[in-house]
């Protein structure tokens, strides 16, 4: 079992089931313990995306509002970008299509932090160097699931080759508050929550900058 | 304003007056090297040359300041094939490279003119792609509206016309006022070369200046590395000639009124820019609003400024300016030189904090 989970060309990335997301950020706090990070680097970040509108009939006018959460770290991008700016080679593509950062090439010039739309990338002030998800390569290495995946006590984070998990779960991604999938094509399914707005729409906004 | 930022706010500033002021350089002697010999071009423009370099090392040290971990300072070039950034980085050190052997073979006089043409252009066209390489690290930035216009290579070319004009106009001004200080009477600059100070003063000034210059050029052969520097350094620092003088107010005419132009475009498109963000996306509208300050305001009135004091008061003191009593037009290139460079570090600081991002 070891090896099938960090496959050569087996492209992972993660699914993430919005209709059954309670906003209890357990993956986050999961994957902040399991790397030790420093305070403020948050590998998986949590947003509230609210917004809504009246409906008028008549004389009669009632509010249409919605709340969701999505739980987003490293996308594992088709077309990490993050990769393709950085100056050193320190971001890099692993053979199974996870992105890591080298740290003994990392330079700290936080470039991939501006390229990013996930904001994958995180500045780790005491090191100096960019950090980011590596979909759990060591624990992938012993055969078990990333710890965010692992740690979700509603079931809606999955993980795998991007292909398996379109197959099973469809192909949604550009939801606000994330951005147009197109600009680096994530390894990410969504399944879409029953009021999710498209990230074209500006419908909503982001209720909790402070904790992501 | 964001400290991180400041770095870079003054390494893409310099470098850009840097890369400006070699180019200007490189088209006054092009267009005055039809009309007029070489070694009154020479005399005209050389200080301007050795103005550069230690500009742009400056730059380049500072822009070291935004890296985190200076101890892998070695990596940064190695992503060339994707990464802008260290395509940039890349241009600036060949960029540096190119134009400190070509500013070492002209004070020197080494190689043929023909070689140092080459080489100049060679400097100068490097001088584009690290131009060009600083826009593409911000216009490739899909996901940042307010970057990925065709208004960043605009904005950083401008900055590199206006600040290397100014920058030319500037170290003319500099150097006749050194020059005039530093020698007075046309007989001082030879008190301590071989030819005889009682002759020099019999004749009439250019041929003095001339002669002091040709002594100079005899010396270099019998004496070491230091007499060579020494006597060089007399040779750019002799007065300036009347001729010499018609031809430093001429080129600032041509500057002011190229400088004037180009802060005026800058106006402009500044105010496109802004209203094109404002009709886009949630994203570029939030930054529209960081560009609607009154920052940005003062930004522009600095380029009005720049662009009435070019315009008029310098054009007009070019034309009318005599060597004798230059003091007046000097001090106006320089403070618009300084309104300008405001103007353009103010701009930088806003284009930096318009950095904000699709996504979250």
């Amino acid at each position: 079992m070891s090896d099938t989970l960090i496959e050569p060309g087996a492209d992972y990335g993660f699914m993430f089931d919005q209709s059954v997301c309670t906003g209890c950020k357990a993956c986050q706090v999961a994957c902040i313990d399991k790397h030790d990070l420093p305070l403020g680097v948050m590998w998986r970040r949590v947003p509230e995306y609210t917004g809504g509108s009246w409906q008028i009939d008549g004389n009669t006018a009632t509010p249409q509002i919605f709340t969701y959460y999505t739980s987003i770290a490293c996308n594992h991008c088709e077309n990490p970008v993050c990769v393709e700016v950085c100056p050193t080679t320190a971001m890099t593509r692993r053979d199974d299509g996870t992105v890591f950062v080298d740290q003994s090439k990392c330079v700290g010039c936080r470039y991939c932090e501006w390229a990013c739309a996930y904001s994958a990338p995180q500045f780790d002030a005491d090191s100096g160097h960019m950090t980011k998800c590596d979909l759990c390569y060591d624990y992938r290495s012993d055969g078990l699931d990333p710890a965010c995946v692992s740690a979700c006590p509603s079931r809606a984070l999955d993980w795998g080759p991007i292909a398996e998990l379109r197959e099973r779960y469809g192909d949604a991604s550009g939801i606000a508050p994330l951005p147009d999938p197109s600009i680096t094509e994530p390894h990410l399914v969504v399944r879409p929550h029953r009021d999710a707005q498209a990230w074209d729409r500006a419908t909503g906004h982001i209720t909790n900058p402070g904790e992501i | 304003m964001n400290v991180h930022d400041i770095p870079m706010v003054i390494f893409t500033v310099v470098s850009q007056m840097a890369v400006g002021t070699f180019i200007a350089l490189g088209v006054i002697q092009l267009v005055l090297g039809r009309r007029h010999d070489a070694q009154v071009r020479e005399h005209v423009m050389a200080p301007v040359t050795y103005a550069v370099g230690p500009v742009l090392v400056l730059g380049l040290i500072v822009s070291i300041f935004h890296v985190n971990d200076v101890t892998h300072i070695h990596n940064v070039v190695r992503g060339w094939q994707s990464s802008w950034l260290a395509r940039e980085i890349l241009f600036g050190l060949a960029f540096a490279v190119a134009g400190f052997a070509f500013a070492l073979l002209n004070w020197f006089q080494r190689g043929s003119a023909a070689l140092r043409q080459w080489l100049a252009a060679l400097t100068a066209l490097l001088g584009v792609g690290l131009l060009w390489s600083e826009a593409m690290i911000y216009y490739s930035l899909e996901a940042v509206p307010a970057w990925h216009t065709w208004v960043v290579p605009f904005e950083f070319v401008a900055t590199a016309v206006l600040l290397g004009v100014l920058a030319v106009g500037a170290a003319m001004m500099v150097t006749t006022e050194v020059r005039a200080r530093v020698a007075p009477p046309l007989s001082a600059g030879a008190a301590g070369a071989v030819a005889p100070t009682g002759d020099a003063e019999a004749v009439d000034a250019v041929d003095a200046v001339d002669a002091e210059r040709d002594s100079e050029a005899a010396a270099p052969a019998a004496s070491g590395l230091m007499a060579q520097i020494r006597s060089r350094i007399r040779e750019i620092n002799a007065p300036t000639t009347e001729h010499e003088w018609t031809l430093t107010v001429r080129i600032l005419r041509a500057i002011a009124v190229v400088g004037a132009v180009v802060a005026v475009a800058i106006i402009v498109v500044s105010t496109i820019y802004v209203g094109d963000l404002s009709q886009g996306n949630a994203v570029a509208r939030e930054s529209a609003a960081v560009l609607s300050g009154g920052r940005m305001l003062v930004r522009l009135l600095l380029a009005g400024a720049t662009a009435i004091l070019l315009g008029f008061a310098v054009y007009r003191l070019a034309m009318t300016t005599r060597l004798a009593n230059s003091r007046t037009l000097v001090r106006v290139v320089l403070v618009t030189g300084a309104l300008a460079v405001s103007g353009e570090v103010l701009g930088r600081l806003l284009h930096y904090e318009a950095m904000l991002r699709v996504g979250f």
